[in-house]
């Protein structure tokens, strides 16, 4: 019941005819502006803002809503009832009407829908609105538009007829001369007419107007009188009379009573009862799900598609407008590729551009800077002389140290092009390409942990340290010496054709022997109870014994110990082919010699060896073929051919110190015969190129080797077959070599002219390796003389001492 | 401040001197620290009053100053604060070359008699006599082989008896007028089988000693020998005529064998009358009894003996050596070498203590050089150079003796040097 009187009443408001609508807003303007000076009024002027979206609402949803409303408005109705009943009439009278009317247009069409709600925001205004407002309802819109034209033409001509006339200036508030204009006069059905003058004086305390006859000012700036008032019981009288003053209120600014309208009335009453002042205002409205909490099968928005989603964007065709007009004028390039500035090039840096680590990575070796003679304009003193110039050209391209020549030009724009620019630069891309870098791990060795421990050679004294005498007297070459097995005695050979003997001692020379060819070797008997020794020259071997230096009895055992064997002179010559054992002449055996031995093979001989017992001794004759070595027996005058073929050349023999072995130096080998069993024993490989001398450790078991390829071996005989230690401390061929009779000391001497002394222990005990130390060097011992140095060393049999003979003519002791 | 300073640099110091004639007060001198040799010299020569003035040299504890007092002191660490007794005595004057007389060969050998006789062995086999004047009084023939050795027995005013060693392995024994050239083989000593290296006769004269590089020592007496021995067989006939046939021949008394390698060296204890030194190759100083024929002591050292000389001031043995130093031997003493004193450059062939001094020796070494000792020094006092400083050939300095106040000394360059010194006792 009571909505539908509500909807009633709204549609009301909403129904009265498309005619009036109009009518309508326009009183709505009028009433507003009216009332603007009440407060009162501009709240009621707000309330349809507020209103309006439930409304809206409540058209469309009408049952949903509804049921809400019910229960608040019992008060509501019975003032809106009321009001309906106060106000017009007129809207009773057609109620079909305007329901018919509504129902159609609610049928009809939603298009005019907006125009509905603002039809029901005016039709709201307006059915609050008291009946004084409807004074001009009357009124056409088209009416109102005639009436505003009229006026127009009216002001015209007035003006013009003013104008005509007079010009009337009074002196205005500010001082100055005003204008005064003529007083508007309305005409006849001016709607004006019957209005208030408007008071003007806005929202100001109005006592300030007390003591005034007037109140304010109008529109045109005419005073507005106050109005007449009564004394105190003209009031109460007025007051009797109205019925309605009990709901009126003095209007401040028109000083006059304003009856106040029933909306007004009902929102003191409301604000009085504590409730909001708008009626329509529903605080309880149902919660709208705009987005709603509940999952949905198919979630569609409730809410309208806005229309931007339909129509093209204004801004973003600005934007590609822009974009177009940007290509058009070139300004974007469509297409092109954003290309990164290569940064700038350090030109001087010092080292390549470091890359990233990676361990086949070997950065290619820098090119050579260039120099001082590389530039255009060189010092003076890089500049090649004539003569260097020459030297260069006529160089071999290949051996130039520089393939360039320095040369000078005044200015660097002469300077010619460089002609072999390609050529060297292929060549560096060549070297590049083709050399194999390779990356090498350093050894982080200590070299001296590599060094074995010797012991300090200051330890292992006595050995030669200092030259004490030298021996002087030869013209020539002194090739070979001897020293007698008692150590006083010394015999030596040399090229000037002389053999001569020293006392070692004191350095004098005792003796000389001068034989008419070049003395190759010499050799001391190591029988001390033979006095002699052995000298060979062309293929001659004689025995000496020199006199009166030796013990009579000495010297008388010798030479009856050597020449014996004369007495069966007739069966040597039977058997013995190889060798004549001849005797001395008279003057040569005044002299000391005993024997000659003439070889057959007519070579020179080389070099003598002593068998430890001194009856045996070996001659080597290198070329004489199978004939090379022979064995001589001293006191039967025999010889012997122990090899049918000799293989290579033989550089020296030696008889073991103990056993009956017997060592053939070749170049490259060491082959060792026993002579008991007649057989080769053991070969030494040396790995030398060519053996130039050889001696036995006197042990026996220890042999060292020396060569002209500079290296010394030693040779354990019981380890191996291959040098123990092959020591290369020489600059120069070896020759000789030899090692000390008694104490542990070996030494080498060679054609560099130095002779290095060793320590060369040989232990007892098989497990222990020899131990061999270098201890001294006797530096320049010798002048080298063409090319040969120290030619043989010798040690004294006893004493830490060591002889040596040179090129230079001398012999040396030193201890 | 500067008092206390010089206090510092001053020392307390007590000079006595064994020279009698030198004498200076016995009281203690403050003498500065920093003096040298000379400083303290100029301190004597001031106190005994000399208008000319002689060198002494300083002795503090039996070694010669020879860096400033306070370097000495801070050597030694002696406090500055205790008396410091100095001994001093006459500086040695430089020697003086005096005269050379020529040979014809290399002088293996030399003795002097009271600066009057010098008796030289050489190596052309002969033994001759010079007086003071170079003039030489005899020539002695007979030797087969370089003469190695000589020594006086007795020396008349007009005869001398000496003895020579050889090359030939014998000893001969010489009986000589010094008025005319006659002279006579009293004997020859056979018995070596090697080159006898040295020879020394016994204070009483009664016997002699003899050593050989057969490394034996043989021991002979002066007696005449009986009978002229002729050994046939050793000798052949045509050397037997060679020689003067009526030479007699003598054996050795004894033979001692102990050394294992040549004998250099042997010499009568001038004291001791029973002693016997003799020094080898094989680097052994032998001490030997010639009552009981033996080996007494063996002293053994690093390298080989070439000669050694005894002193009976000082009761030493001086030995020169292959490794280039003097040692000094303590006969009487456990102690194997009581000094060594190294400045040669080579082997020293010979030595000889001075007959005057119980301190002072000389040495003769292969490298030219003649060398005074003070065995109070370590530094050789004097180094003489007989064949002058450029003595490029290096000749070899052979034998060497100091006859009173004259040095001579032999060698490759067939000069005899004579040097005077003045000694001090």
């Amino acid at each position: 019941m009571v909505r539908q009187r509500r909807n009633g009443s709204n549609k009301q408001a909403s129904k009265s005819s498309p005619n009036t609508q109009q009518d309508v807003k326009k009183e709505s303007i009028l009433s507003s502006r009216k009332s603007s000076g009440s407060k009162g009024n501009t709240a009621l002027e707000k309330r349809p803002a507020k209103s309006q979206l439930p409304r809206e609402e409540e058209d469309s949803e009408e049952e949903i809503i509804l049921p809400n409303v019910d229960i608040d408005l019992p008060s509501d109705e019975e003032q809106e009832e009321e009001s309906e009943i106060l106000s017009t009439d007129e809207e009773i009278d057609h109620p079909d009407l305007s329901t018919e009317e509504e129902k159609e247009t609610t049928g009809d069409s939603t298009e005019s829908e907006e125009d509905l709600k603002t039809l029901n925001i005016a039709s709201d205004e307006e059915s609050e609105n008291d009946d004084g407002y409807i004074v001009g309802d009357s009124l056409d819109e088209d009416e109102l538009d005639d009436m505003e034209n009229m006026k127009l033409t009216d002001d015209n001509n007035n003006d013009s007829d003013q104008g005509k006339t007079q010009e009337q200036y009074i002196t205005g508030a500010n001082g100055y001369p005003r204008r005064l204009l003529p007083e508007i006069d309305p005409v006849y059905d001016s709607d004006s007419s019957t209005e208030n003058p408007t008071n003007t004086v806005g929202n100001i305390p109005m006592e300030w107007y007390d003591n005034f006859p007037h109140i304010g000012y109008d529109i045109d700036g005419k005073k507005i009188m106050k109005p007449a008032r009564g004394d105190e019981l003209d009031k109460f009288l007025e007051n009797m009379e109205d019925p309605d003053s009990w709901i009126s209120v003095k209007d401040v600014l028109s000083q006059e009573n304003v009856k106040l309208t029933d909306e007004e009335l009902n929102i003191i009453h409301r604000i009085q009862s504590g409730e909001f002042p708008d009626s329509n205002y529903d605080p309880y409205e149902p919660t709208i799900e705009w987005f709603t909490s509940k999952p949905e099968k198919m979630p569609v928005n409730s809410t309208a598609e806005p229309k931007r989603r339909f129509v093209p964007s204004k801004w973003e065709a600005k934007r590609i407008m822009k974009i177009v007009q940007a290509i058009r004028q070139g300004r974007i390039v469509p297409g092109r590729v954003q290309v990164q500035k290569p940064r700038y090039y350090d030109l001087w840096t010092d080292s390549d551009q470091p890359r990233e680590d990676h361990v086949m990575h070997i950065t290619a070796p820098k090119m050579k800077l260039p120099e001082h003679d590389e530039s255009y304009n060189p010092p003076e003193e890089y500049l090649p002389t004539e003569q260097e110039k020459e030297e260069w050209e006529n160089m071999d391209p290949d051996d130039r140290e520089k393939n360039y020549l320095p040369k000078k030009y005044s200015h660097l724009r002469e300077v010619p092009a460089y002609g072999r620019f390609i050529q060297e630069r292929f060549n560096r891309c060549l070297d590049l390409y083709l050399a194999p870098r390779v990356r090498r791990n350093k050894l982080n060795i200590d070299p001296d942990s590599l060094i074995p421990k010797l012991p300090n050679p200051k330890d292992l004294q006595p050995f030669p340290t200092s030259f004490t005498l030298s021996y002087n007297g030869h013209s020539g070459r002194v090739r070979k010496f001897s020293i007698d097995p008692t150590g006083l005695w010394m015999v030596s050979a040399s090229d000037d054709k002389t053999m001569k003997m020293w006392e070692i001692t004191t350095g004098r020379c005792v003796k000389t022997w001068e034989v008419k060819e070049t003395v190759y070797s010499v050799a001391w008997c190591p029988n001390k109870d033979v006095w002699a020794f052995a000298a060979s020259f062309l293929n001659n071997v004689v025995i000496v014994s020199p006199t009166k230096i030796s013990d009579e009895t000495i010297f008388d055992n010798t030479v009856q110990y050597i020449t014996s064997a004369f007495a069966n002179i007739g069966d040597n010559e039977k058997r013995d082919k190889l060798v004549e054992w001849l005797k001395p002449t008279e003057s040569q055996k005044s002299e000391g010699f005993l024997v000659i031995l003439q070889h057959k093979h007519n070579k020179t001989i080389k070099k003598i060896t002593w068998h430890r017992k001194g009856d045996y001794f070996s001659t080597i004759a290198s070329d004489a073929s199978n004939q090379s070595i022979l064995v001589h027996q001293l006191s039967k005058h025999q010889t012997q051919q122990p090899f049918r073929k000799t293989r290579g050349m033989v550089q020296d023999v030696m008889f073991h110190p103990i056993k009956p072995l017997f060592f053939v130096a070749t170049q490259r080998f060491v082959r060792v015969y026993n002579l008991m069993k007649q057989e080769l024993t053991k070969t030494l490989q040396s790995g030398v190129k060519w053996i130039s001398s050889l001696d036995i450790h006197p042990m026996g078991d220890n042999v060292i080797i020396g060569s002209y390829d500079k290296r010394l071996c030693w040779f354990d005989l019981d380890l191996s077959s291959k040098p123990y230690r092959t020591l290369r401390f020489h600059t120069k061929a070896i020759r000789s070599v030899a090692f000390h009779k008694r104490l542990p000391i070996f030494a080498s001497c060679s054609d560099d002219g130095n002779i290095h002394i060793f320590h060369g222990m040989v232990y007892n005990d098989l497990m222990q390796n020899p131990l061999i130390v270098p201890v001294k060097i006797m530096r320049e011992s010798h002048q080298i003389v063409e090319n040969l140095g120290v030619l043989h060393c010798e040690f004294h049999p006893v004493q830490p001492w060591i002889i040596s003979s040179g090129a230079d003519h001398s012999i040396k002791l030193w201890t | 401040m500067s008092e206390t300073t010089e206090e510092k640099s001053q020392i307390q110091v007590r000079f006595i001197t064994q020279q009698r004639e030198y004498t200076v007060t016995d009281s203690a001198i403050l003498v500065p620290t920093n003096l040298r040799r000379y400083g303290l010299s100029e301190i004597i020569n001031h106190l005994l009053g000399f208008e000319k003035p002689i060198p002494f040299d300083f002795i503090i504890n039996n070694q010669f100053l020879r860096t400033s007092l306070s370097e000495y002191l801070i050597k030694h660490e002696i406090s500055t604060e205790n008396i410091i007794t100095i001994e001093y005595v006459e500086s040695m004057l430089p020697p003086t070359p005096l005269s050379s007389f020529q040979h014809d060969d290399w002088i293996s050998s030399v003795k002097g008699h009271n600066q009057s006789l010098f008796l030289t062995g050489s190596y052309d086999n002969n033994v001759r006599v010079f007086n003071t004047s170079g003039e030489c009084l005899q020539t002695l023939v007979g030797h087969l082989a370089p003469i190695k050795s000589v020594s006086w027995v007795t020396v008349s005013d007009d005869s001398i008896v000496c003895l020579s060693s050889s090359q030939d392995r014998t000893i001969r024994a010489w009986q000589a007028s010094l008025v005319d050239k006659n002279y006579k083989t009293l004997y020859e000593c056979k018995g070596h089988t090697g080159s006898v290296e040295s020879v020394s006769v016994h204070p009483s004269c009664t016997e002699f000693a003899s050593a050989s590089w057969d490394s034996s020592i043989l021991l002979w007496s002066m007696d005449m020998p009986e009978e002229i021995e002729y050994d046939i067989l050793a000798i052949p006939s045509k050397k037997r005529r060679l020689n003067n046939s009526e030479i007699k021949i003598k054996k050795p008394i004894t033979t001692m064998h102990g050394h294992v390698g040549p004998v250099s060296s042997v010499i009568f204890d001038t004291k001791n009358h029973n002693k016997l030194y003799s020094g080898g190759w094989d680097h052994s100083l032998r001490i030997w009894d010639i009552e009981a024929r033996t080996n007494v002591d063996t002293k053994n050292c690093d390298k080989s003996v070439l000669d050694i000389a005894y002193s009976d001031k000082s009761g030493l043995i001086a030995s020169g050596h292959s490794d280039h130093i003097v040692r000094l031997w303590d006969p009487r003493s456990e102690a194997v070498v009581k000094l060594a004193f190294a400045s040669h450059k080579n082997w020293i062939s010979c030595i000889s203590w001075s007959p005057n001094s119980q301190f002072m020796l000389v040495s003769g070494s292969y490298d030219a050089s003649i060398k005074i000792w003070d065995i109070r020094s370590k530094t050789p006092l004097y180094t003489l150079n007989p064949g002058g400083k450029e003595n490029l050939d290096n000749k070899k300095i052979l034998c060497i003796d100091w006859d009173l106040d004259i040095i001579l000394s032999g060698g490759e360059d067939n000069k005899l040097y004579l040097h005077g010194s003045k000694t001090i006792t």
